[in-house]
This record gives structure tokens, C-alpha cells and sequence, in this order.
């Protein structure tokens, strides 16, 4: 489904839950002002965002609904419980278009039906218009209607003309006559502008105000104005046109005949147009409707006047209008308004029509069927709007929950060892394992909930990359490939800036300018690439651009100059090898430093942040064919799997991703070169680091014979960790090291094990390099 | 700017829009024996029109925009004396 489409629905139904809320408490308590607002607005934006999808009758139904409640809210009408009825059933019959909607991706066929009777009762306590023309779509002018009365805003000479000229050649002509609202101005229309749009106008004639206000008076933004056109558009046109002023727009279709019966005058009676007069069943259901809610307003209460008895009147008109029994209630009180609307009911119950008491009528036939209690459907898929922060909550109880799980272990053991009982011990363990599974389930479904499709990262690119390839006047093509790859939020998070950095770095360096680009026999448009792919438990995020590339002779030279290689290094770094010296701090080729990148400080900072996220960055280049960098990320960062070491009777983790290997070296094998402890593994020299030392520990004097070394490798480089004793590895959920330990740059956070002890996460680079100071 | 306002006579050029209508009123509204160029008008808002067909200015110039040279301007140019006719035109 359309994304768009999945959205609206998704909000429709948070909407009619509102306007449903509303209009029920609106009954109770029918004049708070904020109340109506609350509807009103929720009608109002349903409109809205409908008019994006191609559902005209449902636009078309929220547009009266929503005038309805204009009328409400500027105090024009006061809600009684019949127009309530007419909402509400309006909104059900919404309801049931959508779960239509969300199966089928379009509204039901009979949609159009259901809303004219709908919407014919919602703007009938708006000034009774009842005979509001054909609702467009549904009924196509017929061939010869009758013309009407406003066939005058022709003048009379060009009418005849067209008259002779359609009845020679027997075509039709259809006219239009346009009343746009008065304050039409104000909602950004301009009619004039609509009927420009309008193909194939033959004559356009206006109807100005009989009496024109006095100069003073002239109110510039009142429209007085209404038009009417001869046309030869189809009525497909007029309809695409006209589509979001229906009501205020009437058609006909005339041949030669028909005009020459109008200009013959008045002689003619006036053709039977008011459509109660064929009584149609559903419409004389509608207006006994109304009626009977008239009648219920005017006997609960006695004294009816004012602003309430005009707005009881005028639908009490238009009832009968449509029953075809027009009344002229002008200045009737409430009790003559009461008479008239009995005797009307009666004569209409002695006419073989729908029983007085008749369920909701075919008119909310829809409606009926899918009420709001119908367990039936469903208005988009159900989704819950949750604060992060209550998923964040729910982490760290998971996480509370696997600490207090993993104390189960410690228990058997106890049980075991402390109480002799191994029978107690295995049940422990038994319960720990179901609990296990629980609790690693859990942990999945709520990581689950946190992750995010890669898009969300990806999304502010397509702009940033049009803004400054405009700015550097190179022309690129994007490319995103995998957006729906998934990952933690954190990650998607955290990935931005490092984005960013690569993105910019490849607009600006990579790319070449279309000249450069047409000399070296490329595409002038350049292009950009970001793609996602899941891989196991990590994400590779990948930036890749068809650019000028790396020239590792070059960064070879500039890192020489630097001072960040040796002598030595430049002339024997292999080519990927020197391709990687772009990550070292303080790096940069770029001569001119420009406002984008090129200060030295971007891929660095790419490197240190990704690796933060627990990642790594490698980058590949192929001179003059172009760079790709490749981010390498771990799908989640909630967990770390960390292996546990003591050190001088203290115990502390370390990222289970960087550790080689653990070895048992005898202490004769250990050798010092250059005042450092090195041991050799097969054939490889690895210098070792005392870690007491490095953590300024109080050192235990070595005993036994064999020394525990932990391998690890950091960027790339191994190192040895001189450590007492290896544990085993668990997973924990890393906090940060904030507040007052946050000084502490060689730890990368804090765990809590099951036996209730803190553990302390190393960070091995800081502590690589506090190592590599110390000596 | 698509509305020059000078003691007599007014230029509409390019399109007219809503926020010119208020001061197009003004002008009319304060000055008799208006003359209004529309050579130049592609399009006029419904209110800049509907001020002119009250006003009624002297139209000194036709636009060359089709829509409103044909179908709009004969509205305008229409002699003074039928104007209003009561009744005929509404139904």
C-alpha cells in the first residue's frame, strides 16, 4: 500500500475516534464553544488529507459535514440531535468506506449513492438546500434537461444563434452556472481563475447584484459575483474542475430545443425540477427524517425562537420541499412550525412510503450495516503511538531481568556447593533455563519494536546532496539501495553525523566537476550511492561515489609531510594500507579548504564515532574510478557481549568483538625488546601490556609458571593483555559512564552482573594508549 | 508589480493578484472618471474583476490574453445604461 495512503488511514482512525468522542459529549453538553472547535477540526483536517487520494465522494461528504459544523461553530446553527444523527452517520458511513479502503485500496461501488442522500440531510439545516443540483459524478446531466431559469445571464441574441446552430446540428451544449461562496475569497479561491481553466468556453456570462453597494459600502473581498458558461467540455472536465466546489456549481446539458423553449418564455410552467417530486423513496425517508428531528427539537422544548426556530424552519422547508410539498413558514412561531411539520408527517405516512418507525433507511444503508460497535473491520492496521522513552524503560528492565536471571546460576551453585544439595541445584538450573528463554524472547521482541528502517537515516539526504551539488555546480544522481534494512534506533541515530561526514567528503573531493568528469571519459552525471545491507547481527551501511578516487601516492606524500608517517612508511605502505591513512586525525589532501569539508577533521571523526557504536570503517578505493566506504555496525547496541578478565583481584569486560584469542604463555617465553614485554606467537611478535600497570593497579606478584594473556586487536594492531585469570563471556546491557565517572576515559561504560557486582567495561583503545604513555 | 496606480489611470500588467485587489477598490472607489490599461493583464483575481465591474472604469487599452480579451472584457465594455438588469439575470 502506499505509505501516504497506510498514514491516513492510520490517522483516520485516530480522527473519527475523535470527532465520534466529540459529537457524543457535544449531545450532552451542546454549547461549549472548544468542544465544537475540537470536532470541527477534526472534520476539517479528515477533508484535508483526503483530498490527497482520488476519493472524491469522500471529500465531498466531509466538505458538508465540515460546513455543517462551521455553522455550529460560528453560532449560525445550534446542533440539535437530529443534525447530530446526520453526523454521526456520517462519519459511520466513513468508517465503513475506509475498512473498505484498507483491504481494497478504493472506496466501495455504491459510495457515491450512499453519500448524495448523506449529504442532501447535512445541508438541509443549512438553508434547506435540498435540490443542490446533481451531485456531479453520479448523475451526468442528461441529454436534454429541461433549461433553467438562469439561462438569462445569456444575452438573448447569442442564445438563439446557438439555438439554431445546435438544433442544425443536433449537438448539446453544456452550461454551467458557478455560485461561489462570498467569502470564497478567503479561502485562497479565485473563481474567475477556475473558469479560465475551463476548455472550450463559448460564452461566459456573469450575474452581477441587482443593486450594487454604494461606493462606501463596497466590501472589495465580499464575492458577488456568479457566473455561468457555455461549454463544450465534457462533463469529465467540469467534474475534475469543479471537484472541490460541487455545491456551490450546477450543469445541464441542452440541445437546440431546450433553449428554444426558454427563450419562448415564460409560457412554459416552470419544469417539475424539485427531485422530491418523483418521490423517491430514500429522499422521502431522508425528510421524514428531518422532520421527525424538527418535531422532537420544537416539543423538548416549548418556547423555540430566535436563531434556533430560523435554523427548525429552514429545514422544516426544505423537508418539504423534497416531499414535494413546498411551505412558506416565514414568521411562523413555534407552535404553527409544530402543526405544519404533524400534518406533513402524516401525509406522508398515508403514502405507501417507509413505515414511520423504519430502521435508518437505505440512505445509511452503509453506515447501518458497519456500525461503530461492529467488531467487523478495522480502519488501517492498529498502531500504537508509545513514547520512547517507555520502550527505553521496558530495555532496562530486560536488561534487569537478565541480571536477575543470571543470579539464578550463582544460586545453583550455591545450592550445590554451600548446602550439598545437587538435587536442588539441577532444579535451579532447570527453572533458569525456561527462564533463559523467556527473557532472551523478550529482549527480541522489545529490541524488535526499537528498530527503524535504514530510510530514516537515508531521508535527509536526497536534499543535502541536491543543495550542494548545486553549490559546487556538479551534477549527481543518488542512488539509495536497502532502505528497509532494519536496525536499532540508537544506531539509525548515531549513524547521521558519520553520513554526513562521507557524504560531504565524496561530494566535495570524490566527485569531479562535469568538465573533469567529460575528460576523463565518464558520465558528466556523477553519481552517489548509499545502500544498506543486513549482514548477521550487523548492518553494512555503505558510501560509494563513481569519482576520481584515492590517490595513495598522494596520501602517502601529504601524510609524509604531516608528520603522521615515517620515512620508512612511504615507501613501504601498500596501496589499500595508505588509502587507510585518510582516517588518521589530522589528515587532509585538499590543498583549499572549503566551507563543506577538507579541514582535516571529517573521516577521522567518521572512524572514532562508528567505532563508539561498537563499528568499524574501511574504505576502498580505485584511482579514477571512485571510493567506497564501508560502515560496519552492529544491528543492536543495547547488548554487548563482553569476555569478563580479573586483574589484581578486580574483574573488568572486555568487547567480546575485538579479543583474538586467550593463551597461556610460560613466563619464560616472555621476552623484553625495546623495554617492553613482547611474546611471540606463532612466528608474530605481539607486544604485551601489563594491565595493572596500564590501570595503575597495585601489581600481584606473579605466581606459577604460566602467564594469561588476552590478544586483542585494535585497528588493526595486536596487543597482549597481561591479565591473572579469564572468565566467561556474557552479554550486558552498557551504560555510559556519565555524571561523576565520566572523567574516566578508559572505561566505556558500566554493567551489572548477576551476582550483583559492577562490572567495569574497558575502553582498549584508551587503554592502549595509556599503556603506550606509561612506558 | 502588476498594478501602477496613477491619477487617472491604472495599469494592470502581468497577473493580478488577491493582494492587489484592496488597493485597486481603494483607487477606484476614490477616483472618478477612471481609466483602467489592461494591455499588459494576463490574468485578474475574481476581486480585482468584480472591482471593476463595479467601478466601472473606461477600459483604454484590450488585453492581449485570449481568456480575457474575449470572454472577460465584453463583460466590462458592456454600455453603461444596462449595467444592472434587475430580475433579468437571477433567477
Amino acid at each position: 500500500m502506499n505509505p501516504l495512503l497506510a498514514q491516513f488511514l492510520a490517522e483516520s482512525s485516530d480522527l473519527l475516534a475523535q470527532v465520534d468522542e466529540g459529537l457524543l459529549q457535544l449531545e450532552r453538553d451542546p454549547g461549549d464553544p472548544e468542544l465544537i472547535n475540537e470536532v470541527f477540526r477534526a472534520a476539517h483536517t479528515f477533508k484535508g488529507s483526503s483530498g490527497l487520494f482520488d476519493f472524491p465522494e469522500l471529500t465531498r461528504l466531509t466538505h458538508a459535514a465540515e460546513d455543517l459544523l462551521d455553522a455550529v461553530r460560528s453560532g449560525r446553527l445550534a446542533l440539535d440531535s437530529g443534525m447530530t444523527d446526520s453526523l454521526l452517520a456520517a462519519f459511520d458511513l466513513i468508517r465503513g468506506w475506509l475498512v473498505h479502503v484498507t483491504t481494497h485500496e478504493r472506496l466501495p461501488a455504491g459510495a457515491g449513492n450512499d453519500t448524495a442522500a448523506l449529504i442532501i440531510m447535512l445541508r438541509a439545516p443549512l438553508g434547506g438546500e435540498t435540490t443542490v443540483a446533481h451531485p456531479l459524478t453520479t448523475s451526468p446531466a442528461a441529454m436534454t434537461d429541461t433549461a433553467p431559469a438562469w439561462l438569462a445571464g445569456f444575452d438573448s441574441d447569442w442564445l438563439a444563434e446557438t439555438a439554431t446552430w445546435l438544433a442544425t446540428t443536433s449537438a448539446t451544449m453544456r452550461f454551467v452556472r458557478y455560485e461561489p461562496d462570498a467569502d470564497c475569497y478567503f479561502r485562497a479561491e479565485d473563481p474567475l481563475h477556475l473558469v479560465r481553466q475551463v476548455p472550450a468556453v463559448e460564452r461566459l456570462g456573469i450575474t452581477e447584484p441587482e443593486l450594487w453597494p454604494a461606493a462606501e459600502d463596497y466590501d472589495e473581498y465580499v464575492c458577488l459575483l456568479s457566473f455561468v458558461l457555455a461549454t463544450r467540455a465534457a462533463d469529465g472536465e467540469l467534474d475534475y474542475l469543479f471537484r472541490y466546489v460541487p455545491d456551490q456549481v450546477q450543469m445541464v446539458e441542452l440541445d437546440g430545443a431546450a433553449i428554444r423553449r426558454h427563450l419562448d418564455g415564460a409560457s412554459e410552467a416552470p419544469a417539475p425540477e424539485a427531485p422530491g417530486a418523483e418521490h423517491d423513496p430514500e429522499l422521502v425517508a431522508d425528510a421524514c427524517d428531518l422532520l421527525r428531528a424538527a418535531q422532537r427539537s420544537l416539543t423538548v422544548r416549548d418556547a423555540v425562537e430566535g436563531p434556533q426556530l430560523t435554523a427548525v424552519v429552514r429545514s422544516v422547508t426544505a423537508a418539504a420541499t423534497a416531499l414535494g410539498q413546498p411551505l412558506d413558514l416565514a414568521g411562523a412561531d413555534g407552535a404553527g412550525v409544530r402543526a405544519a411539520v404533524q400534518r406533513l408527517l402524516d401525509e406522508t405516512a398515508e403514502e405507501p412510503g417507509p413505515p414511520a418507525e423504519s430502521a435508518p433507511p437505505g440512505a445509511s444503508g452503509a453506515g447501518a450495516t458497519e456500525r461503530a460497535d461492529d467488531p467487523g473491520g478495522q480502519v488501517g492496521s492498529r498502531i500504537l503511538k508509545v513514547d520512547q522513552e517507555k520502550i527505553d524503560h521496558m530495555m532496562e528492565l530486560v536488561g534487569e531481568l537478565n541480571v536477575a536471571k543470571n543470579g539464578l546460576t550463582f544460586l545453583a551453585d550455591a545450592a550445590e556447593e554451600e548446602f550439598g544439595s545437587r538435587v536442588l541445584s539441577r532444579r535451579i538450573k532447570d527453572q533458569y533455563a525456561g527462564l533463559h528463554r523467556i527473557a532472551e524472547e523478550l529482549q527480541a521482541a522489545v529490541m524488535d519494536v526499537r528498530m527503524l528502517p535504514l530510510s530514516v537515516a537515508f531521508s535527509r539526504f536526497p536534499r543535502l546532496v541536491r543543495d550542494l551539488s548545486r553549490r559546487l555546480g556538479k551534477s549527481i544522481e543518488l542512488v539509495t539501495d536497502g532502505e528497509d534494512t532494519m536496525a536499532d534506533k540508537d544506531v539509525i541515530e548515531a549513524l547521521g553525523d558519520p553520513l554526513v561526514h562521507l557524504v560531504r567528503n565524496s561530494l566535495d573531493h570524490g566527485i569531479e566537476s562535469a568538465d573533469e568528469r567529460g575528460a576523463a571519459g565518464k558520465e558528466p552525471r556523477a553519481r552517489l550511492t548509499l545502500a544498506a545491507v543486513a549482514d548477521g547481527d550487523a548492518v553494512i551501511v555503505e558510501v560509494s561515489d563513481d569519482g576520481r578516487g584515492v590517490d595513495p601516492d598522494r596520501v602517502r606524500r601529504k601524510a609524509y609531510e604531516k608528520g603522521l608517517i615515517s620515512e620508512e612508511d612511504l615507501a613501504s605502505l601498500s596501496d589499500s594500507d595508505a588509502v587507510d591513512l585518510v582516517f588518521r586525525p589530522g589528515f587532509s589532501t585538499v590543498d583549499q579548504i572549503s566551507d563543506l569539508s577538507g579541514r582535516g577533521v571529517g573521516m577521522d571523526a567518521v572512524r572514532a564515532s562508528v567505532e563508539k557504536l561498537g563499528g568499524t570503517v574501511t574504505m576502498r578505493s580505485q584511482l579514477g574510478l571512485g571510493t567506497s566506504t564501508r560502515l560496519r555496525l552492529p544491528l543492536s547496541m543495547a547488548v554487548t557481549q563482553v569476555m569478563i578478565v580479573s586483574v589484581a583481584g578486580q574483574r573488568f569486560g572486555i568487547p567480546v568483538d575485538l579479543v583474538v584469542e586467550t593463551v597461556r604463555v610460560p613466563a619464560a617465553e616472555m621476552s623484553r625488546v625495546l623495554h617492553r614485554d613482547v611474546v611471540v606467537l606463532r612466528g608474530e611478535v605481539v607486544p604485551v601490556v601489563d594491565l595493572a600497570a596500564a590501570l595503575e593497579m597495585p601489581r600481584a606478584a606473579a605466581t606459577g609458571s604460566d602467564r594469561a594473556i588476552l590478544v586483542v586487536n585494535v585497528h588493526g594492531q595486536r596487543a597482549g593483555l597481561l591479565v591473572d585469570q579469564f572468565h566467561r563471556e556474557v552479554d550486558v546491557i552498557l551504560k555510559p559512564m556519565d555524571g561523576l565517572l565520566g572523567y574516566a576515559g578508559e572505561f566505556s561504560g558500566t554493567a551489572l552482573l548477576g551476582d550483583g557486582l559492577v562490572l567495569l567495561v574497558l575502553n582498549m583503545k584508551e587503554v592502549l594508549g595509556l599503556a603506550a604513555r606509561a612506558a | 508589480m502588476p498594478l501602477e496606480l496613477h491619477e487617472t489611470t491604472a495599469t494592470l500588467t502581468g497577473v493580478v493578484t488577491v493582494d492587489d485587489v484592496e488597493p485597486l477598490a481603494t483607487w477606484l472607489r476614490t477616483t472618478p472618471k477612471a481609466r483602467v490599461n489592461l494591455r499588459g493583464c494576463n490574468h485578474m483575481h475574481t476581486g480585482a474583476f468584480q472591482a471593476l465591474l463595479r467601478f466601472r472604469p473606461k477600459v483604454t487599452a484590450a488585453p492581449t490574453d485570449a481568456f480575457l480579451a474575449v470572454l472577460v472584457l465584453p463583460l466590462l465594455t458592456v454600455s453603461r445604461g444596462t449595467t444592472s438588469r434587475p430580475g433579468s439575470r437571477s433567477p
